[in-house]
């Protein structure tokens, strides 16, 4: 797993990651314009909206490798493990979501929260995937664990289109989409388009490094899991070649006849 | 690596630390199995929690001015989320908070409200406020500005403001 190639990959990632972090901010905070309506309330959108994405974009790569797993022909823990910690980054990303909503929220609309269908919508899907990472922890074996968890994966995967199309299908306080739309008519322009766009390809970065990091760990803790079981499984054959070989000591000493002298 | 070993532990826990085995070893403990189900459940409530607040709130999120016009004698005082943009030059300051006109679809409504505006709030803006009716005037209590998905930036020769300042 940690071939030179790997570990060079994922620092690449992480370097460039953290390069388009730095210029999105920098972009944000101080080459782009203020909004003509929101003034310097607009500088999140730098940031929420790509946040938002790459919680699609994890929970997306989620459901592929429990398809995956499922799939008899392509079936391997690998697949489940690669789920699950994609399913993690996409829970902290969805929260992040909700965070950076709120935190504009307050100031724009005057308020935290509201039960519109877009911010619903969006808190049904982390708690959701909350469930999936619950549901992950119920002691099974692996092939059970992985199963269940694929299907729940997948249903909890039905909310992605749901949360995306809500400010479509319902009357939401929360804006329709701005980049992708049914339209996929663009109403961000210039400089702040162009920023939007960093935010966008910065934070999937971000994820890549992030989901590299945690399927590296995840890997490793399987491995030292089935090492574990590995070694109980032999002390557990070697007690019953002990007690065996005690068993068939004492049958020999039974059936020898004692010696008169 | 074993790929369906009954280990009896989910693929996202702790590892073993150091090269000593742990103290739990084998099959995970009833306390832990029950402890496990109890977070589903928990997060199981939290969802029947979310969907029963999302249908009792955002089917019918607002209603517009002229729908609710339309209904009034149907909503009565009932509480309710209207919506509408505010019309230019209605706006007048009171002890409480604002008075000012939301209109939609020609259908205009005189709004009382008594609650602070948030800072977005101004002229063609549109705004969904909670409230009810007393007579024609609806009185509001809570002010939400509904942003348009346009982000447009603000040019110095336009003379943008929010809130009367230049941008």
């Amino acid at each position: 797993m940690e071939s030179k190639g790997y570990l060079w990959t994922r620092r690449s990632v992480g370097l460039v990651s953290l390069i388009l972090v730095v210029a999105t901010v920098i972009y944000g905070l101080w080459i782009t314009p203020p909004d003509v309506i929101q003034g310097n309330l607009v500088r999140l959108i730098y940031v929420h909206p790509p946040v938002a994405w790459v919680a699609y974009l994890a929970y997306g790569v989620t459901s592929i490798a429990s398809v995956l797993y499922l799939w008899k022909r392509t079936r391997n823990i690998k697949w489940d493990l690669l789920a699950a910690s994609s399913a993690e980054v996409g829970v902290i990303f969805t929260g992040l979501t909700l965070i950076t909503g709120s935190i504009w929220g307050r100031p724009a609309w005057g308020v935290w929260w509201t039960w519109d269908a877009r911010l619903t919508t969006t808190a049904l899907l982390f708690v959701l995937y909350l469930g999936y990472l619950a549901l992950r922890r119920v002691p099974a074996d692996n092939h059970r664990r992985a199963t269940r968890s694929a299907i729940a994966g997948l249903v909890a995967f039905v909310d992605v289109p749901i949360v995306h199309q809500s400010v479509v299908w319902w009357r939401t306080l929360h804006q329709s989409a701005t980049v992708l739309n049914s339209s996929l008519s663009l109403k961000i322009h210039g400089v702040m388009a162009w920023t939007l766009l960093l935010g966008f390809i910065a934070f999937t970065f971000v994820y890549v490094w992030m989901l590299m990091h945690r399927y590296e760990i995840a890997t490793i803790e399987q491995e030292a899991l089935d090492a574990e079981l590995e070694q109980l499984l032999e002390e557990r054959q070697h007690e019953s070649e002990i007690e065996l070989a005690e068993d068939v000591l004492g049958d020999a000493q039974v059936d020898q006849p004692s010696k008169v002298y | 690596m074993t790929t369906n070993a009954p280990n009896g532990n989910n693929g996202l826990n702790r590892p073993s630390s150091g090269s000593s085995l742990p103290k739990q070893r084998g099959l995970p403990s009833k306390t832990k199995v029950r402890r496990a189900w109890a977070a589903v459940g928990v997060i199981v409530l939290a969802i029947g929690f979310l969907l029963y607040k999302g249908l009792g709130n955002s089917l019918v999120y607002f209603r517009t001015a002229s729908e609710a016009v339309r209904e009034k004698a149907q909503l009565g005082t009932s509480v309710f989320r209207l919506e509408g943009v505010v019309v230019p030059g209605t706006i007048h300051d009171t002890k409480a908070g604002v008075d000012f006109a939301v209109k939609s679809k020609n259908v205009s409504v005189e709004v009382h409200d008594t609650a602070n505006p948030p800072q977005l709030f101004q002229p063609n803006i549109p705004v969904v406020l909670v409230g009810h009716f007393s007579g024609n005037i609806f009185l509001s209590d809570q002010i939400m500005v509904k942003h348009s998905a346009n982000y447009v930036a603000a040019h110095p020769d336009r003379v943008a403001t929010v809130n009367g300042k230049k941008l």
